[in-house]
């Protein structure tokens, strides 16, 4: 059984429709990737899976659970983490205090009274912190606050707190956006990395270098539609991708 | 400042408590040497709980209220009318105040906390100025109307009378308990929660928090302690005039917290006992005395946004920055005239790295 499973959801703004009956199976482990024009509804699509829009009609099930009714800090909580397409971290706590906060939700769940709990208490969560930090390659400044990061260390920090939760899955919308040639090249290396723990992931990607050198498997959407879906070899052939979204380019 | 707070070691938070303990119990007594009057100081102690509580929501959580004299006037009239009807218990007076205070901050949290910013602002201001007016008129069989709750008796703990000094050990160790739990709750995981609130909302439901009940129990606490605040102040005035409800009350709260410094606990604290302070001592001389607060708030507002917190953090930089030119110079000028050449800019590298 798919690990998440997308049937039949339409969404609609105002006259524009976003996403028109999509389905999707994302299997346990792959790496997949989303692809299609700008306006193709990707990011709509990621919205959808995280709760902050709820579609007109259609379900999402992740690991049994619907996914539709519930919060995005229930579904964040269910194992499904999110980098934004534009780095949200908090700007004004250290690199350090940013993957706390995330270390403290793992432990506590969404909520919990825990007023007079003494820092001293939180040793071993700070080390996990520290070590989720090295493994993004932020070992240095961790009390310095996050919003004197360059971009590119901006984006690694916020995969560190989607990683300090230990998410099953991972949404990454355009990880490599903005960056220059060798700072995609060290994100690819640090997805990669990832990959290898077996952590499953849907990433929407522009630069079709990446998602080839990336990808399982690839769903191809164009207009709120999916045109294509298969494994990376199979999209590269499709007769339909080519005309609609590459514009008959051959990659 | 919250940085260093969070590292405090329990030494170091001890010393801290007993320097404060100190400067509490002292404040009378510094009060007539320049110019106030002893019982100002209880008054002062008595807004900075008020200040304090605030902080946890507005300067740590980021959310600014206009309608804390709600808490803080619910918290006086209960605890007066029960010193006023029933019995002289401060204890209970404390307890009865604070725990309807505290029950109607957390109702107005649920209201008012699904909305941000100036909606937030303005329906927290809506939901006191409805309790202003209900205790004008509707409720003026038990608030007293225009007049408020008058000839309450002198509040008692365990038979002795609060009074003058009694009274004023008896705020100062409430004040006490509440920098204590306030730097508690700024350290702990909680804490951490609030300030990833101000910082990002967003990033915050997405990392599986909830952010609305985080917010709404940063409101209660701060309810909590303006209920706490208000009561104590009816204690103390044995009187409860009804501005204690009126907008007014909530205005000078942030503006004591805006001359102390946002996010910083001690800041509003200290900008109690400034607006004060200057009100006691201005008002003597010149009926104009708001007209000058006006000019001060603005100085703050214009120059001074982090309030004396951040002018003290920047005279410190200052200083450092003075004391550490001053030894280079020194280190340079006593080098041996012998030294070779390259150890003075290396010993000028270490220092700045």
């Amino acid at each position: 059984m798919a690990l998440l499973d997308v049937g039949g959801v339409t969404k609609r703004f105002a006259g524009l429709t976003a996403l028109d009956n999509v389905d999707l199976k994302v299997e346990a482990g792959s790496v997949h990737s989303i692809i299609g024009p700008n306006g193709a509804g990707k990011s709509t699509l990621l919205n959808v899976l995280t709760g902050s829009i709820k579609p007109d009609r259609g379900s999402v099930v992740f690991d049994g659970h619907g996914l539709v009714p519930l919060q995005p800090y229930e579904i964040n909580q269910l194992g499904v983490a999110r980098v934004f397409q534009s780095p949200e971290i908090f700007p004004e706590l250290s690199l350090l205090d940013n993957v706390m906060v995330a270390t403290f939700a793992a432990r506590d769940g969404s909520y919990k009274l825990n007023l007079f709990e003494h820092p001293s208490r939180a040793g071993e969560l700070r080390q996990f912190a520290e070590e989720v930090l090295v493994d993004v390659g932020l070992e240095e400044h961790l009390t310095m606050p996050a919003k004197h990061l360059s971009r590119g260390d901006k984006r690694r920090l916020e995969l560190a707190v989607c990683l300090a939760h230990r998410p099953r899955l991972l949404l990454l919308d355009e990880p490599t956006a903005g960056m220059s040639q060798t700072e995609t090249h060290s994100t690819v290396e640090l997805l990669r990395k990832i990959s290898a723990t077996g952590m499953t992931k849907i990433i929407i990607e522009h630069d079709m270098e990446v998602v080839f050198s990336l990808s399982s498997r690839i769903t191809v959407l164009h207009q709120g539609r999916v045109i294509a879906d298969g494994p990376p070899a199979q999209i590269r052939e499709d007769e339909a991708v080519q005309e609609a979204y590459l514009g008959g380019v051959h990659l | 400042m919250i940085a260093q707070l969070r590292n405090a070691s329990p030494r170091r938070e001890a010393v801290f408590m007993a320097v404060a303990a100190v400067i509490l119990i002292a404040l009378p007594w510094i009060m007539p040497y320049i110019g106030g009057y002893r019982e100002l100081a209880t008054r002062i102690l008595i807004w900075g709980i008020f200040a304090l509580g605030f902080d946890i929501l507005v300067g740590f959580t980021g959310y600014l209220s206009f309608g804390h004299a709600a808490f803080w006037g619910i918290g006086a009239y209960c605890s007066g009318y029960y010193l006023l009807h029933a019995n002289a218990n401060a204890l209970v007076a404390i307890l009865i105040g604070v725990a309807v205070a505290t029950a109607v901050a957390i109702l107005l949290g649920y209201l008012t906390l699904r909305r941000h910013g100036i909606y937030f602002a303005i329906l927290t201001l809506a939901f006191a100025e409805m309790f202003y007016y209900a205790a004008l008129a509707p409720l003026q069989d038990w608030t007293g109307g225009d007049n408020g709750l008058t000839g309450i008796r002198t509040p008692e703990l365990f038979g002795v009378k609060l009074d003058g000094d009694e009274m004023h050990y008896f705020v100062a160790a409430w004040t006490l308990l509440a920098i204590y739990f306030a730097r508690r709750i700024a350290r702990s995981p909680f804490g951490l929660m609030l300030r990833a609130i101000k910082s990002n909302e967003t990033r915050l439901q997405s990392t599986g928090v909830n952010v609305y009940r985080y917010k709404v129990t940063a409101f209660a606490i701060s309810g909590l302690y303006a209920g706490l605040a208000g009561t104590l102040y009816a204690l103390y005035e044995t009187y409860v005039p009804t501005e204690s409800l009126h907008w007014t009350t909530s205005g000078e709260v942030v503006i004591m917290s805006v001359i102390g410094g946002f996010g910083t606990l001690i800041g509003p604290m200290i900008g109690a006992g400034i607006v004060l302070y200057l009100e006691n001592v201005l008002s003597a001389s010149t009926e104009q005395w708001l007209l000058i607060q006006g000019l001060i708030f603005m100085f703050f507002v214009i120059f001074l946004p982090g309030g004396v917190m951040e002018g003290l953090q920047r005279l410190a930089d200052w200083g450092r920055k003075r004391h550490e030119s001053a030894t280079e110079a020194e280190a340079r000028g006593a080098a041996p005239k012998g030294a070779s050449a390259p150890t003075a800019p290396l010993r000028q590298r270490s220092q700045k790295g």
